[in-house]
């Protein structure tokens, strides 16, 4: 029982850490069809925002310095403003290009961040200890589980159910969704195409701001290459989720989250390694099984 | 000065040429329908004009205001609202939610729940089902969600593209009526695409006949709706053939 | 006389005669007046243009970006290495491949082909499942692959040396060996691209409905794109081992994607003559950038940019193209005869190129 419940939290948390990488990615193909390889490039800034720059294997604190009070909003906003900056340098320019164009613009603006990134911190991964407290481990149910689990399923429950709260319940989260679901037709109705779409992307820089916060807590490094790993991962849950579908997003991060955990815990030692090689099969096959995705709802138009 | 003027635009898609050095002037309040084949580029002039796509040339103007080169979302302030070919309804929204995306650039907040309940006394059906998915609604249906949409910006001019579209003969009848009481208590302009000549001749209003991108003649529906005039749009000169509305 | 259309046929044969004319001038040149360094940038820019004219066979006639090339290019790579290596070099390094490879010594030829033909296998293999999916979501499977040739090749100890790199490939590919394989794919992609094959792709590329509706069966004709693709890609991924001595999983991940993408790009997806000349002229930017990052020396003061600077430039190049000319540089258009030249020759013997 113990097992299962440790593999219970491990899941769950890493689920949640996923649904809402894929929440940032998904928000953008929702409202202007763009597949934002940029994405993983705004957690990996705001993962390096926190400490000094230099190429120095030892990281030393420069906004991590900051009580968390004021240090969360600081990086959300961040994240915020990085996302909302390469909207207005690169993709306001792309609006009338098609989806490969802007798809192969933003991987080559996360080229751009990430080489900025290496010219000021340089390649080697470097420790960093945000919040240690936060790894301390708490008895649940029998098992040992590290503080920062709970509150990473917590603060994805909240994030989760502010985000459609405020898609549901607020006038720029009707526009939103409008916009996602025939962009045209919105702006017909007197939708102000700028305002949705930066707010998309403010929201969406928000959320990899967020997602970075947890990863440096939950693994002490800071690395180049952590944003393009988790960015992967969302990507494939937003496919998997039917492109676009904001609640199939949030269910394919979670259902991945779960699989890779379970697949850790079961797959013999040897295989370990190619965990993510198997995880990554066994996603192709589920699209070849349902191109669409899997949590399309009915109602919903098809969308290409 | 009328409501909404058109002068001598053009409209290509890459080469392809849509609307040709086209003129047209709608009068406040009057009725009007564009009729002429397929491909005579009857879409075309309304998304010109409502700012969906850009026009090549010529510029229009809607109570002295210029249209040209304007945002759609702008053109929407302005007060215009359009009613598109195949409704295109936001199916994954709620019908109340559909009715409520045209709402943001209205000043008068108050005043939309009044609107809603205006349009749901209007149409019955829409606030019986007001928190459903609009997607699960018929065609006739999601057709009075558009008009009831558009009507949400609150606009002095509407333009509604294909009306008939895919719907039995009997609901275009609703339609119709519905689109003619609201021109009468609201006073609108209306500019309507509409195949059938012989509908717009039941109606009633002032018709142009498009072909290749121009306006080919125009009067008054009744008349319009005279057989040799249309089998000289459809079929050229030559025509002989007997024409059959849909 | 000559029909209009099979001068038009001839005009679009000649497009890969003058690209391969072009680079043979090019070698040439090197070979004449440059030194060793310069002669080893041409291999490398040669070898490039084999992969961009690869990944053109079908990126450009298919319109989906696929980000798994690089993929492809491992495959082959690792593939000539396990046949070329000494075996005593393998018993140390990679001890746990199976004994018939073990013992393998193949001649470096053969070896690429072997590494092509495992490459295109690959590409039959995962195309069949990606291709079966719509254009973006085809691409993020494409980038799936990727990661699953990359950890696979990252891991597996006894037989890809995992991270620690695999060293002593012997280093055959100057920039004639390059040249030859440059000129092979270059006739391989016009070939494709002016079959019955490459032109329904290439009509499902500009609509993919009507294309549907008219009957074309756009999946077989991707997944044989495809499979061309791989093969040369394959041959690619040997003859940049070949050429550097050295194998690493990481030299074939998102570093070699970006900059492949990018020469696409830049020069044009649309055309066989822009995956060409994006190679030449991102190569000549890439070597311009790197002597500016090392430094010049003018009078006494040193002057250089900063490390970085390369790919930063790089990418914000790529960037404004996309934005300034959203078709590439040559926009679609191939190099060719005018075909009303060709009618001309013909009365005159006048050639000429446009």
């Amino acid at each position: 029982m113990t097992n299962f419940a440790q593999l219970f939290f491990d899941a769950t948390s890493l689920g949640g850490l996923y649904a809402m990488a894929a929440l940032g990615i998904a928000l953008i193909f929702g409202v202007m069809n763009l597949v934002n390889f940029a994405h993983g490039e705004y957690i990996a800034f705001c993962v390096f925002a926190l400490i000094v720059p230099s190429t120095d294997a030892v990281a030393v604190m420069f906004l991590g310095h900051a009580p968390a009070l004021i240090l969360i909003p600081v990086i959300l906003a961040l994240g915020g403003l990085v996302a909302v900056a390469s909207e207005y340098a690169v993709f306001r320019h792309l609006r009338r290009a098609d989806p490969v164009a802007m798809m192969i613009a933003s991987f080559a603006l996360g080229f751009v961040i990430r080489n900025a990134l290496l010219a000021a911190y340089g390649g080697r991964p470097k420790a960093i200890s945000l919040w240690p407290g936060l790894n301390m481990p708490v008895n649940i149910a029998g098992a040992s589980v590290p503080l920062l689990q709970l509150i990473v399923i917590v603060t994805t429950l909240l994030v989760v159910t502010g985000l459609a709260l405020l898609l549901k319940r607020t006038r720029i989260g009707l526009e939103m969704r409008a916009a996602a679901e025939n962009f045209t037709m919105a702006r017909l109705l007197g939708v102000r195409a700028n305002r949705v779409i930066t707010g998309a992307f403010a929201l969406s820089g928000a959320l990899a701001a967020a997602v970075a916060l947890i990863m440096v807590t939950q693994t002490g490094v800071a690395d180049v290459k952590m944003g393009g790993q988790i960015m992967l991962v969302a990507f494939i849950a937003t496919v998997l989720g039917g492109l676009g579908s904001l609640p199939g997003a949030v269910a394919a991060g979670f259902l991945v989250g779960i699989v890779s955990v379970v697949l850790q815990a079961w797959l013999p030692l040897e295989a370990r390694p190619f965990r993510d090689a198997f995880l990554y099969t066994l996603v192709i096959v589920c699209l070849l099984l349902r191109p669409q995705g899997l949590f399309v709802p009915a109602s919903a138009k098809p969308r290409v | 000065m009328s409501k909404l003027g058109v002068f001598d635009i053009s409209v290509r898609y890459g080469k392809v040429p849509a609307v040709n050095d086209l003129t047209l002037h709608v009068e406040e309040g009057e009725r009007v329908f564009v009729s002429g084949p397929n491909g005579a580029g009857k879409s075309s002039l309304l998304k010109a004009i409502s700012g969906a796509v850009a026009t090549s040339h010529g510029r229009i103007e809607m109570d002295g205001d210029l249209l040209t080169g304007r945002a759609p979302e702008a053109i929407a302030r302005l007060g215009l609202s359009m009613v598109p070919e195949g409704r295109e309804i936001f199916c994954s929204l709620t019908v109340e939610e559909n009715l409520r995306v045209g709402t943001g650039l209205r000043r008068d907040a108050d005043a939309v729940d009044v609107d809603i309940a205006e349009i749901y006394a209007s149409f019955p059906i829409l606030g019986e089902r007001r928190s459903a998915a609009a997607g699960a609604l018929s065609g006739g249906q999601q057709q009075m969600l558009a008009i009831g949409r558009a009507l949400m910006t609150n606009p002095k001019l509407i333009m509604v593209d294909e009306p008939s579209l895919g719907l039995a003969p009997k609901i275009v009848d609703q339609v119709y009526d519905t689109l003619c009481a609201l021109q009468e208590e609201r006073g609108l302009t209306l500019l309507i695409v509409e195949q059938s000549s012989l509908r717009a001749a039941r109606v009633g209003g002032r018709m142009v006949l498009m072909r290749g991108g121009r306006i080919v003649s125009e009067g008054n529906a009744a008349d319009m709706a005279d057989r040799d005039a249309l089998a000289a749009a459809y079929f050229g000169q030559s025509g002989k053939q007997t024409e059959t509305a849909t | 006389m000559q029909s209009q259309h099979a001068s038009n046929r001839i005009a679009a044969y000649s497009t890969p005669v003058i690209l391969s004319g072009l680079l043979l001038g090019l070698v040439v040149l090197v070979a004449l007046f440059g030194d060793k360094a310069l002669a080893r940038t041409a291999a490398e820019t040669l070898v490039r243009v084999v992969l961009v004219v690869s990944l053109w066979i079908f990126v450009g006639n298919s319109g989906v970006i696929s980000f798994g090339h690089a993929g492809y290019m491992a495959i082959g790579a690792y593939c000539s290495a396990w046949l070329t290596l000494k075996p005593q070099s393998k018993a140390l390094f990679l001890p746990d491949l199976p004994d018939w490879l073990m013992q393998a010594q193949w001649p470096v030829f053969p070896a690429a082909i072997a590494g092509g033909v495992l490459a295109a296998f690959i590409a039959l293999v995962s195309g069949a499942a990606i291709l079966r999916l719509s254009g973006i979501a085809a691409s993020i499977a494409t980038f799936a692959f990727l990661a699953i040739v990359n950890t696979v090749y990252s891991n597996w100890e006894g037989v890809t040396g995992a991270t620690s790199s695999v060293v002593g490939l012997p280093r055959y590919v100057d920039q004639w060996v390059a040249l030859g394989w440059a000129v092979a794919a270059i006739l391989a992609a016009n070939l494709y691209a002016n079959s019955a094959s490459g032109l329904a792709l290439r009509a499902t590329r500009e609509d993919e409905v009507a294309a549907r509706a008219s009957g074309i069966d756009m999946y077989r004709h991707r997944l044989l794109s495809l499979v061309i693709s791989g093969f040369f890609t394959g041959v690619s991924g040997a003859l940049l081992g070949h050429s550097i001595g050295v194998l690493n999983p990481d030299s074939f991940y998102l570093g070699i994607t970006f900059i492949s993408l990018a020469m696409l790009v830049v020069g044009g997806i649309g055309s066989l003559s822009g995956a060409v000349m994006g190679v030449l002229l991102l190569s000549l930017l890439i070597e311009l950038l790197v002597r500016a990052e090392q430094g010049v020396a003018i009078g006494a003061t040193h002057f250089a940019i900063p490390s970085g600077s390369q790919e930063i430039l790089i990418g914000i190049a790529m960037i404004l193209v996309l934005i300034v000319r959203p078709n590439g540089l040559t926009a679609g258009k191939e190099f060719k005869l005018k075909p009303q030249w060709l009618r001309q020759s013909r009365m005159y013997g006048a050639k000429s190129t446009n």
